[in-house]
């Protein structure tokens, strides 16, 4: 049972928690980025929360809600910008998150503050802190035991848990119209949805779960859980929706794996996560049964051998 | 003694701003290529991608710019590999492949507290650098400054239009392999000045903004360079009063020359456009 051992603390219980429930809800986010093609826009908005963070501290405001008014400006600026300049969209992009994060450091560089760029930056998911009691409250009459699991919302890991279950529930109630939008804007358009308004709703919610995201991986790392599980999935299977169980399911467990290893390795957590993820995917492109690399050369093999089949 | 003289009377801080501007320099040269290309992304990626190198070169007290060389090579191959054999869009594959060094690398440090710290990869090393990495630094500028003087004109023809360059007879996978190799190596450069984060800015924002204020390529190699240099310059200097942010302080530089030339460029400009939209609009009105 020593490869379980961590589980007994109480710190290692809520990075548990706390790193599944980010992880679930990016893995189901990080299904609508890749169809979109929003990549390098859950990268640089990443990048781009650093300044509002800085700023909200210095104003006594929640960090969260500079954050978010933060990364929402970096797509908004890079929209106006793009839209009045000849300067490619990508291209735009990388000089607006980089400058926002440029000052966020010239800023935080200024204030002699007790903000702590490295858990902004990587993530503090260890140092979280027990922020949920799970306790016994009676034998049932088949003497199995009855848990109750008291979240804390006063606290941080409480309240974005919260965010978290209400972002993916909005995500998984209208969801069917957004992967409309995300695969066919102009049908649907034609059935008379508001892609604007979707379009915009799914940006904000993207900016919502970085955000949310940002405690467990922090700022660096948080793209990989918006982009691997969902590439994971989609190596998997055809339909949306299994697509997004697969993406969850493989999240979740590389979250497992990852925080149980950076415990037996001593090393820095988010980076055991977020590889992982990279090793599922690694071996989903291997030996996806349709989509992988190996089944794919046994078909071109087959097909080679029988010519006459393909034609 | 004025104040804004006292950062000059320092060695550290001399050394600081040439080398930064040296690095400015040929970062800005090549952004006018990689702007051109649109491989944003891929600087950003490859900039990411060389730090498990350099913690390796670390560990095996190996120079860093081998280890960072090698893990740009094979980043790059790795997104080749995915988007050749599967059927994940190149944005995402980059992605993946990007964050998964970039883990490696921050993994590798954590394990090994006493190497190289995290910090130093971060935000970059300017004011502290050592003399042989200067040494590193230099030689990757002078063979980078050679290779793009003497191959621009080929350069320049394959990002503007492949198939054309192919026609003429240019070998363009040659012309690939060597960008991505340039690029690899002033992304090494560059990190040891603003760090892994905003390597980025030094390779596109300079390119961006000279692309703004001039429609010749040869002058818009020029400008960029030279916007390169000033900024680092100035961002060297000014981070003596800012805590040591150099990074921050030369991109937040660039950032805002960018943004000026995307509001006063007089032909790109975005009030200049106004301006003839107006003119138009008048000219249209009959009197």
């Amino acid at each position: 049972m020593n490869l379980l051992e961590p589980l007994q603390y109480p710190f290692m219980q809520s990075a548990l928690l706390l790193g599944s429930v980010v992880a679930a809800l990016c893995a189901v986010l990080s299904c609508f980025v890749i169809l979109k093609g929003w990549s390098l826009m859950g990268d640089a908005i990443s990048h781009a929360v650093l300044p509002g963070i800085v700023l909200a501290y210095l104003a006594g405001w929640p960090l969260a809600v500079g954050a978010f008014l933060s990364g929402l400006l970096c797509s908004v600026a890079t929209g106006f910008i793009k839209q009045n300049s000849r300067v490619k969209e990508d291209t735009v992009l990388g000089v607006v998150f980089t400058g926002l994060f440029a000052f966020g450091l010239v800023l935080h560089s200024r204030t002699q503050s007790e903000l702590h760029l490295d858990h902004i930056l990587f993530g503090h998911l260890l140092g979280i802190g027990p922020f949920f009691t799970l306790k016994v409250i009676g034998e049932s009459p088949g003497a199995e035991y009855v848990w109750s699991l008291d979240l804390d919302f006063g606290s941080l890991g409480g309240q974005v848990i919260l965010v978290g279950i209400l972002v993916a529930a909005l995500l998984l109630v209208l969801r069917r119209d957004l992967l409309l939008v995300c695969f066919d804007p102009n049908h649907a358009r034609v059935l008379a949805l508001p892609v604007k308004f979707l379009t915009y709703l799914l940006l904000a919610l993207l900016v919502l779960a970085i955000v949310v995201s940002l405690q467990a991986v922090g700022i660096i790392l948080v793209i990989a859980m918006l982009i691997t599980p969902g590439c994971t999935a989609y190596l998997w299977t055809d339909r949306f929706d299994r697509m997004m169980v697969i993406s969850v399911g493989t999240a979740v467990a590389s979250t497992v794996l990852g925080i149980l290893a950076s415990y037996h390795l001593d090393g820095d957590s988010a980076s055991c996560i977020v590889l992982a993820q990279s090793l599922a995917f690694a071996a989903s492109f291997l030996f996806a049964p349709k989509h992988g690399w190996l089944a794919s050369k046994r078909r071109a093999a087959r097909n080679s051998a029988f010519p006459s089949a393909v034609s | 003694m004025p104040d804004f003289l006292t950062p000059f009377h320092y060695d550290y801080m001399l050394r600081a701003i040439w080398v930064s501007a040296l690095v400015g320099g040929v970062c800005g040269f090549l952004s006018s290529f990689i702007t051109l290309k649109g491989w944003s992304l891929m600087g950003d990626a490859l900039s990411h991608a060389v730090v498990p190198g350099v913690a390796l070169a670390h560990l095996l007290k190996l120079p860093f710019a081998l280890g960072a060389f090698v893990a740009g090579l094979l980043a790059s191959g790795a997104m080749a590999l995915i988007k050749a054999k599967s059927r994940i869009r190149e944005d995402a594959s980059i992605g993946i492949v990007f964050t998964s060094f970039f883990a490696l690398g921050l993994l590798l440090i954590s394990l090994n507290p006493a190497g190289v710290d995290r910090k130093t990869i971060i935000f970059g090393n300017l004011l502290g650098i050592p003399d042989k990495e200067v040494w590193q630094l230099v030689i990757i500028s002078a063979v980078t400054l050679l290779v793009v003087g003497l191959k621009w004109r080929d350069l320049m023809l394959f990002c503007f239009d492949p198939n054309q360059a192919r026609t003429i007879g240019l070998r363009t996978g040659l012309l690939h392999l060597t960008l991505l190799t340039l690029l690899s190596a002033t992304a090494v450069a560059a990190l040891q000045t603003v760090g892994a984060i905003l390597v980025v800015a030094m390779l596109i924002t300079p390119g961006a903004t000279a692309y703004l204020l001039t429609d010749r390529f040869g002058v818009m190699l020029w400008i960029s360079a030279g916007l390169g240099v000033l900024t680092s310059v100035l961002g060297a200097y000014g981070s003596y009063f800012f805590n040591g942010a150099t990074g921050g302080c030369i991109v937040t530089l660039q950032t805002l020359f960018f943004l000026a030339a995307f509001l006063f460029a007089p032909k790109h400009g975005l009030l200049s456009a106004r301006r003839r939209a107006r003119i138009n609009l008048e000219a249209k009105i009959p009197s």
